[in-house]
């Protein structure tokens, strides 16, 4: 997925630079137009004597082969050392698209919900691991709502407030004080209690970015038992949900069947959202709400493409290493001859 | 500038006093330098002869009458003959140099001749150019002449030229001499025999050969030498090669023997001088040897 560009120098100036230097001083040191200077040499008369022999023609060709060698496995060295210096980097870039679903856990936090919530905690939970990309958000409600955690991606900590969640629903203890304290705030006033439209309502409020083109969704887990009279009705709460293109899916607690009417109602709201209905303890009750989920459009996001830089030194180092096992290897080559040539002597 | 001969003197008194002068007096009866006095031959009288020198003894016993010759009194010429090209600036061996060499072996054989009252004359040069310093007595001309050979041997001067100088010496030098040839070449070329040969019907040649560092040596393995004929260096690593010493040990022997043949064919009396404390021997081998060559 990263698009790899040619290798460039990211400083080719310092690369020239020495290379300019390595010649520079090649040429000084080979200086074509120098004389030897005669300060501390001494001078020998008929050493061109020495040229007739032919012991001087094998020293002088193997000087020769093993100064060249020499010579090329320093510049190989050089080279390397250049390529390393100029920093020889590779540019990526990855053009990411994200696919991206905001999903609210719109959960009632009556009393009676309790069990149906560390239900649905749980399979959600489970699920979080797959996603990529999603944020979450969790909303609980009664009275009134309160955001436990708003959308978000930290998966770590969705599901750190998961667990804590869950493990505040499933005491099934609407009297313990783990459950009270999770709870707090939900409701303002007893007479006013389960109010589901209010509930949808400040779920679907709960999403931002109302400017971008994502898919949003509410999973809503609820009985539908309102005590006394909310802000907003049911239907005007589904309404405001397609205003708002948030798609709905419905998870009703077992009691729920014995009205109804409520259930019709829940049923009803849902649907119009586009959001499948499900009554928790029938087969799947959950798992429909997740596949939903799943299956839920997600939207490609376009994000400005990401670019990294990577140095790449293998090459310079390589050749370094080449350039420097040259030069041990000649070296190696001319003990081994100096060596064997003084044992000759020796025997002599 | 130190004075040549006072070091050449010193130099003589290491040696015992009484072989030199042995030596010296050998070298007078060998290369008949006449005392003046020294009777030589005995031939008919003729008209126009001194009186005074008629042998009346021998005539009387070969009933002829016969005169006295002597050997005229004169004073002979010793010719240093210096070849004084660049090569001659190079070393001899680890510290001294094949000029001060030359200038020593130039001066033993100066001042024999000179403390003899005898006349010393130089001719030296190169390729480019020959000087003849005319022939005069005293130490204080020997002096000059060394002097002036010192100067002379420069190592950018230009390159030693031996048949040119012998060429010049027989253009130019009428008299006859004892020609003492100081040269540092290895080999004679067939012009340089020839020209030997020439010089030997007139002079009586004596030849002195400096000898050369060895580059492999291992004394000066540790130095930079430069071939001062090539003007180029002789690279380190090609010195220390004992196989090439070896090699060159041979070839230089080689060249020497086929020297000493030549010259031992011209009949010329010749030696080798090696380093610095076997100079003075070696001129008086050569003396020495000269002589043994004219008893012959």
């Amino acid at each position: 997925m990263w698009d790899s560009d040619a290798t460039t120098f990211r400083w080719p100036w310092l690369a020239l630079a020495l290379g300019a230097l390595v010649l520079l001083l090649l040429v000084l040191w080979l200086r074509p137009w120098r004389r030897p200077s005669r300060t501390g040499a001494s001078y020998v008369a008929h050493a061109a004597r020495l040229q007739s022999l032919p012991r001087y023609r094998t020293l002088v060709r193997r000087q020769v082969a093993l100064g060249a060698c020499l010579t090329l496995a320093a510049l190989v060295a050089c080279t390397g050392a250049v390529v390393l210096a100029g920093r020889l980097q590779q540019r990526q870039s990855m053009s990411q698209e994200e696919r991206t679903r905001d999903i609210v856990l719109c959960l009632d936090a009556s009393g009676s919900m309790a069990e149906v919530d560390a239900d649905v905690l749980r399979e959600f939970r489970t699920i979080i691991s797959g996603l990529r990309g999603e944020r979450i958000g969790l909303t609980i409600w009664s009275g009134a709502a309160i955001t436990v955690f708003p959308l978000t991606d930290d998966y770590t900590y969705v599901l750190d407030q998961l667990n804590a969640a869950e493990k505040a629903f499933a005491s099934g203890d609407v009297y313990s004080d783990e459950y009270a304290v999770f709870t707090a705030g939900t409701v303002l006033d007893w007479d006013v209690q389960s109010q589901m439209g209010d509930g949808l309502a400040s779920c679907v409020q709960r999403f931002d970015r109302s400017d971008e083109d994502r898919s949003r969704a509410i999973v809503l887990a609820s009985d539908n038992e309102p005590i006394g009279a909310g802000i907003f009705t049911v239907p005007d709460a589904a309404a405001f949900a397609r205003e708002k293109k948030v798609v709905v899916h419905g998870i009703a607690a077992p009691a729920t069947a014995e009205r109804p009417d409520a259930a019709q109602q829940f049923e009803a709201a849902v649907t119009s959202t586009g959001g499948t209905f499900s009554v928790l303890g029938a087969d799947g009750s959950t798992k429909a709400v997740i596949d939903a989920i799943a299956s839920l459009d997600a939207k490609p996001i376009k994000r400005p493409p990401l670019v990294q830089v990577l140095d790449r030194p293998r090459l310079g180092t390589v050749v370094v290493g080449v350039g420097l096992a040259g030069l041990v290897a000649v070296w190696v080559a001319q003990a081994v001859l100096v060596l064997r040539d003084r044992r000759a002597g020796e025997r002599r | 500038m130190t004075a040549h001969l006072t070091r050449i003197k010193s130099r003589l008194a290491i040696h015992a006093h009484r072989k030199v002068w042995g030596l010296l007096e050998g070298e007078y009866a060998a290369i008949h330098v006449g005392r003046g006095i020294d009777f030589n031959d005995l031939r008919e009288y003729v008209r126009g002869d001194d009186v005074k020198d008629i042998d009346w003894k021998a005539s009387a016993r070969s009933r002829q009458l016969l005169v006295k010759r002597y050997v005229a009194e004169r004073k002979h010429t010793v010719l240093l003959c210096v070849s004084t090209g660049r090569s001659m600036a190079a070393l001899n061996d680890a510290a001294v140099a094949k000029r001060e060499l030359a200038v020593l072996v130039s001066g033993v054989l100066g001042l024999l001749a000179v403390q003899h009252g005898d006349l010393v004359a130089l001719v030296h040069g190169d390729e480019h150019r020959r000087h003849v310093e005319r022939p005069g007595a005293g130490e204080l001309h020997l002096e000059r002449l060394l002097g002036t050979v010192h100067r002379a041997i420069t190592p950018d001067g230009p390159h030693s030229d031996l048949p040119g100088l012998l060429r010049h010496v027989v253009r130019t030098i009428r008299r006859r001499t004892i020609l003492v040839v100081v040269t540092d070449d290895v080999t004679l070329s067939e012009e340089s025999t020839l020209l030997l040969r020439r010089l030997t019907a007139q002079h009586e040649v004596l030849f002195l050969t400096v000898g050369d560092l060895d580059p492999t040596r291992r004394e000066v393995a540790g130095r930079r030498l430069v071939d001062v004929d090539a003007d180029a260096e002789v690279p380190g690593w090609l010195r220390r090669d004992a196989r090439l010493r070896a090699e060159f040990a041979a070839l230089v022997d080689e060249e020497g023997q086929r020297m000493r043949r030549r010259l031992d064919q011209l009949g010329i009396a010749h030696e080798v001088v090696r380093d610095h404390d076997g100079a003075i021997t070696a001129v008086f081998r050569l003396l020495e040897r000269h002589r043994h060559a004219r008893r012959r």
